[in-house]
């Protein structure tokens, strides 16, 4: 089981996840975060760290990029793998992104059963990984 | 006793004889020395005459063998005499008695008079220069120097003077005249600031340079060039002369800084040449000075302009990327919830609504091929080229195996396609929408799209040709615009045309094409060769 943190400002976004992860019968544990802030937030607590995060570019207050510099910054959670999650097919964006550090850049297809065939392959890549885990 | 006083008479007598003949001797020798001289004097004048006549003789040779035209007149003006230079000249011989006043052009009368009358009164007339009428040559222009002629008693009994023919030499003067005049135009009209110097000194400035610097003429010639120059160019221009001194250069151009009266700056094209002598020494220094002010401040505009520009086109390609993705976010949003619509009330729903859900997939699509295509479309830009050798072969290889082909559609190469220098991805967007515009329209059995490449000698002309139903005559310039689509397929959006067009127009090439309603068409498009 892998411990997510999911960074996502979109309602229906986060609906697609937990939709996605029930029908495939994950059984992975997502902890939510509407922005940056709150992310950071949660990263700074007492809560164990996640294994690892999903990451939305294009959020209100702190994007997905400032948020990703700040995550590389830190001693301890530069080692977060952290895997964009995005509609933004801009190059810049992921040039910036690989430039910064990810472990990964999945671009959101218009259907939702290609979302679906594309998640279930990510989370399926990560669960044969092995993880920090802290 | 007797003798004695004989004696001394003998003696007295002898003595007086003697003193006699001395006196007879020294009468002789004189009256032979009186007639001497006077021999002598008559032959030294007798020399002197033949001289003085030779004397005469040489003067008259003189008056005759004077090659400019001489003449003596009478105080009433009338010739009395002349040489044949002057009788040549005037064309008038010396029995004509012709009266040179009367000879004298209208406009020359009073000037006649009034030098006539500084003849009668200074007896010198010098640099007289009339135009007089000759009997052979027409008008000329004449140079009179004479004086007048006394007698004994020192009254003017006539006057002599020698004649020069000035009129070609007037002509060339009144020419060098006009021309220096013309020339004079052109220096001080010129726009051009004109600065000539020799030896560190103002020749000349014309007015352009005056109103340049604010200095007149005058205040220039007391100055020296470096006294305008400012310090950021003295360096820069002092260099630039020491080569033009040691002859090292012939001219230089530079950009130098004018410091002006007022103590305010201009910027000025300047080009200064040397003029040589014979044997290379620098005599002069021309200067030609072109205030660029306005130039430069042009050129700092259209910077900043450039500058402008790209910063509002950076923004306008990240305005481009942000919209596209506000606008497909909710896509996505509405496609998961018509997507779940169907999933979980599939049981409740009657075909119609299932077919309502499949044509709000369907738009949600054609909408965000839209956005994609928009996106494509504003962010073609020249600056973004990434050139390099590209098989076109493979380009189609690769469109082929990823574009939606239908099964009754074949796609082939008529001719090996060639290697062009190109940006890879563009030349894949370009034939990609040709190729996924010929399949889809094609409605007989069996379909076929060709593509071919014709080399020019500036360009590659290549050929997309498929046996559709092809395209409306009235449509054929109307397609390459945005948004204009006329096919009735769901997947046109309209934008492909035109994204093809602007990447041709990067290429410098051309887009047309050719059809025939249901035999087909053929879209030909040239790209430039790049060097």
């Amino acid at each position: 089981m892998l411990n997510i943190l999911f960074i996502e400002d979109d309602a229906i976004e986060t609906m697609k996840l937990h939709r996605t992860l029930a029908k495939l019968q994950f059984k992975h544990k997502i902890v939510e975060a509407k922005n940056g802030e709150e992310a950071l937030a949660h990263l700074n607590s007492d809560e164990v760290l996640p294994d690892i995060i999903l990451l939305d570019l294009n959020m209100p207050k702190m994007s997905g990029i400032e948020f990703l510099k700040i995550l590389k910054e830190d001693a301890i959670m530069k080692y977060l793998p952290t895997v964009v999650l995005t509609t933004s097919e801009n190059r810049a964006d992921l040039l910036e992104c690989y430039k910064i550090g990810i472990a990964g850049y999945v671009i959101k297809p218009l259907k939702y059963e290609d979302y679906e065939t594309k998640l279930a392959s990510v989370f399926k890549y990560w669960e044969n990984n092995e993880l920090v885990k802290a | 006793m007797e003798n004695k006083e004989n004696t001394l008479l003998k003696k007295a007598i002898e003595r007086q004889k003697r003193a006699r003949q001395q006196a007879e001797k020294i009468l002789e020798e004189r009256s032979k020395e009186l007639y001497d001289t006077a021999e002598h004097l008559r032959q030294t004048n007798k020399i002197l005459e033949n001289l003085l006549a030779q004397k005469t003789t040489q003067l008259d040779n003189v008056f005759v063998n004077i090659i400019d035209p001489y003449v003596v007149m009478d105080l009433k003006g009338r010739i009395i005499k002349m040489n044949s230079a002057a009788e040549d000249f005037l064309g008038y011989s010396i029995k004509e008695k012709v009266s040179l006043a009367s000879l004298v052009h209208e406009d020359y009368k009073e000037y006649t008079k009034a030098s006539f009358k500084s003849l009668y009164t200074t007896g010198l007339i010098k640099k007289y220069r009339p135009r007089i009428y000759t009997k052979n040559k027409g008008l000329r222009h004449i140079e009179v120097n004479g004086s007048l002629i006394k007698d004994k008693t020192g009254t003017p009994v006539a006057a002599q003077g020698i004649l020069r023919d000035i009129t070609h030499e007037i002509e060339i003067k009144s020419l060098l005249d006009l021309q220096k005049q013309r020339l004079d135009i052109i220096v001080e009209n010129s726009p051009l600031g004109i600065w000539l110097t020799s030896n560190d000194t103002l020749v000349k400035a014309n007015k352009a340079i005056e109103k340049m610097l604010g200095y007149t003429e005058e205040e220039l010639k007391s100055m020296n060039a470096m006294d305008i120059t400012s310090v950021d160019s003295l360096q820069t221009s002092q260099d630039y002369r020491k080569q033009l001194l040691a002859g090292e250069i012939d001219d230089f151009t530079m950009v130098k800084k004018y410091l002006r009266k007022d103590g305010s700056y201009f910027s000025a094209k300047t080009t200064v040449t040397a003029v040589r002598n014979l044997i290379g020494e620098l005599k002069y220094e021309v200067a030609l000075i072109e205030d660029i002010t306005h130039e430069l401040e042009l050129e700092e505009e259209k910077k900043q302009l450039v500058k402008d520009l790209e910063t509002s086109n950076q923004g306008l390609q990240e305005y481009a990327h942000i919209v596209s993705h506000d606008l497909k976010s909710p896509l996505r949003s509405i496609s998961a919830l018509t997507t779940w619509m169907y999933e979980d009330y599939k049981d409740k729903l009657d075909d119609n609504g299932v077919y309502n859900l499949k044509m709000m997939q369907e738009k949600v699509e054609s909408m965000d091929k839209l956005i994609d295509g928009i996106l494509k479309y504003s962010t073609i830009k020249s600056d973004h080229l990434d050139n390099s050798l590209v098989n076109v072969n493979d380009v189609v290889k690769e469109i082929v195996d990823v574009i939606y082909i239908p099964e009754h559609v074949e796609v082939k190469c008529v001719n090996e396609l060639p290697t062009i220098y190109a940006d890879r991805t563009k030349v894949h967007q370009l034939i990609q929408n040709f190729l996924s515009n010929a399949v889809v329209h094609i409605e007989r059995e069996k379909g076929l799209v060709e593509v071919g490449c014709v080399e020019r000698s500036k360009y590659w002309e290549f050929s997309v040709k498929d046996n559709g139903v092809g395209i409306p005559k009235e449509y054929h310039e109307k397609i390459f615009k945005i948004f204009q689509s006329i096919g009735n397929k769901e997947r046109s959006t309209g934008i492909g045309l035109s994204i093809v067009k602007k990447i041709i127009d990067l290429y410098e090439g051309k887009v047309w094409l050719e059809s025939e309603i249901g035999v087909g068409t053929t879209f030909f498009f040239t790209l430039k060769k790049q060097k």
